[in-house]
């Protein structure tokens, strides 16, 4: 068995007035890899991980990081965490450096290392100058040198709360490959709204609505599951969407998406796929053909839906 | 890396306190008290200096001069550590410290150290002011040191206190601001009403932390326990001075009381929200 693990036995949170923000939630991630927390707002992926780190209390159940319960042995527990949960902010008169610095303090650097540690860090994340007032930086920057100080002393257990939040497309490209690099010897936990993040970093998934984990998989069974069933074409010449309507059953609802694009239904096997392609080739020059939508926003609509129309239900 | 080597509650108790006392005496608050302290009581000084208002001895003098010790106090302490607590739990300053591999009790008596050292720092600003005022009209042979060291201390004390009693307040509120402000209305005009209304009744104000803190001024010259007033319109007024060791036992119960209070509230206290 591996010594870096995250776990949840039952975890419950329940706050005012009984409601649940989290309901008997129980996973177990060992070893390396990233795994994708993915739901909409106040689907409880926030509460979880606080859950995880100690600044929330469960109502039932446990969490464990690397197999220590973070309640009964926090200190313990979070020795070889690093975390960003919602937006953390520095003291505002630290200047970047100092407040890396004293991360690696309260981790047990010596000072002859940390020097050199947050240089190596300031070369992977592009940090704003090192003598900067945090007070004084955007939330972009503050938010990479939360994710500095959360690395710093190299911890093997990552735990971010969207970690791109804030962040322009040039930053989330840094991070991205930060992490993409990070999880083939760390075990990294991280919530996002964007999907195309998580496919991009996340070896697995859990999704979560209403404080229920609906599945966790790997991405590659979700994306067998949920097969996306819509591609997108793109024509070099403007075409009649009647035409495309007819090259026969295996197309379904067709939608103009711009002047030469249309997305086409279809029922998601490959055969099908092929079928379309070949026919559209026919009709005009094709510039470009593929999925509508990334597998997992298809899977999380469609467990989304899924879980009101169960809600529908039950009520 | 040495993984497993986390550090020993105490060396991080250390790197707390060393690294939150740079966060109290960067910030604009301490630099305003420490010119506040500075200027009222040079100007205090150098009108009694200049319209010689020098008391009867050096001992005298000091009595007067540290007469606003519960006041001075009071101020710096509300001012120091009035969000200490709230400051975690309103901002996202929680988000970075909390989940750090240290017990919050650590983090806290870090920051509690480090608060007592910034408003111990002013107050000894206030201390050597009042001693230049002395030592500028008796000489400095003629200041009596062992009750000066006897009133620093206990002037600690009721820094230790003060901010003991700011540190709980704070646990209550998520906003910095308004923990301050309410820090700083509950200890200076709560008590200062109490007191006042007490004066007309035979109650002494024991429970009064504004009483406790003077203190460190009665050192320097035994005043009488109570003193009554003949009746004004019927009304009696009851003036209270606390004996020295009285007032050192009221501070100390705040200290203790508040402060472990405090350390349980932080705790267990969550991040909600």
């Amino acid at each position: 068995m591996s010594d870096t693990s995250i776990e949840a036995h039952g975890l419950t949170k329940n706050f005012a007035r009984g409601r649940s923000a989290l309901l008997d939630a129980t996973f177990r991630y060992e070893g390396s890899g990233a795994i994708g927390y993915l739901g909409p707002n106040g689907a409880g992926k926030t509460t979880t991980l606080k859950l995880l780190t100690g600044l929330l209390r469960p109502t039932h159940g446990s969490a464990l990081v690397n197999g220590v319960d973070v309640i009964q042995h926090r200190k313990q527990a979070l020795a070889d965490v690093g975390a960003i949960i919602e937006s953390p902010e520095p003291y505002p008169s630290q200047t970047v450096a100092e407040a890396i610095a004293m991360v690696a303090e309260f981790r047990g650097g010596r000072s002859s290392d940390i020097g050199r540690e947050i240089d190596e860090l300031n070369a992977k994340l592009d940090l704003p100058p090192l003598n900067a007032r945090c007070g004084r930086l955007s939330k972009g920057q503050r938010q990479r040198v939360s994710i500095a100080a959360s690395l710093i002393r190299d911890p093997r257990v990552v735990i971010l709360d969207e970690p791109t939040s804030g962040l322009d497309p040039k930053e989330r490209i840094l991070i991205r490959n930060l992490l993409n690099d990070l999880k083939k010897d760390h075990l990294i936990l991280m919530s996002s709204h964007l999907m195309q993040e998580v496919t991009e970093i996340c070896d697995q998934v859990i999704f979560i609505s209403e404080g229920k984990i609906l599945l966790r998989d790997t991405v590659e069974n979700v994306a067998a599951r949920f097969r996306t069933r819509a591609v997108e074409v793109e024509f070099a010449t403007p075409l009649l969407l009647d035409r495309i309507k007819a090259l026969g059953p295996m197309v379904g609802d067709v939608t103009v998406v711009g002047e030469r694009r249309f997305r086409i239904g279809f029922d998601g096997s490959t055969s099908a796929r092929a079928e379309i392609l070949k026919g559209l080739v026919g009709l005009a020059p094709v510039l470009s053909y593929q999925s509508a939508t990334l597998v997992l926003e298809d899977a999380y609509l469609a467990l989304m839906q899924g879980d009101s129309q169960n809600q529908s239900l039950a009520a | 890396m040495d993984r497993a080597l986390l550090p020993t509650d105490f060396a991080q108790w250390v790197t707390a306190v060393r690294r939150q006392l740079r966060f109290y005496v960067r910030t604009w608050r301490f630099v305003g008290l420490l010119l506040f302290i500075l200027i009222v009581d040079i100007a205090v000084t150098a009108v009694g200096l200049y319209y010689g208002m020098k008391g009867t001895s050096a001992s005298d003098y000091l009595y007067g001069a540290l007469g606003a010790m519960p006041t001075l106090g009071v101020i710096v302490g509300a001012f120091i550590g009035g969000d200490a607590i709230a400051m975690d739990f309103g901002s996202g300053t929680g988000y970075f410290m909390l989940v750090l591999p240290v017990r919050r009790t650590v983090l806290l008596l870090g920051r509690y150290a480090a608060a007592f050292l910034a408003a111990f720092a002013l107050l000894l600003v206030f201390y050597t002011v009042s001693l230049f005022g002395a030592g500028w009209f008796y000489g400095l042979g003629a200041i009596p040191w062992v009750e000066v060291v006897e009133s620093v201390g206990l002037a600690a004390l009721f820094a230790l206190a003060v901010l003991a009693t700011a540190f709980l307040f704070s646990a209550f509120f998520r906003s910095p601001a308004i923990s301050m402000v309410v820090t700083i209305l509950v200890l200076f005009l709560a008590f200062d009403i109490i007191d006042g209304v007490l004066a007309i009744t035979s109650v002494e104000p024991w429970f009064s932390l504004l009483y406790a803190g003077e203190a460190p001024a009665l050192v320097f010259e035994s005043q009488p326990h109570l003193t009554i007033s003949p009746p004004i319109s019927g009304v009696t007024i009851h003036s209270w001075n606390p004996y020295v060791w009285e007032g050192a036992v009221i501070m100390l119960g705040y200290f203790v009381i508040a402060l472990v209070l405090s350390v349980v509230l932080y705790h267990y206290k969550e991040l909600k929200g």
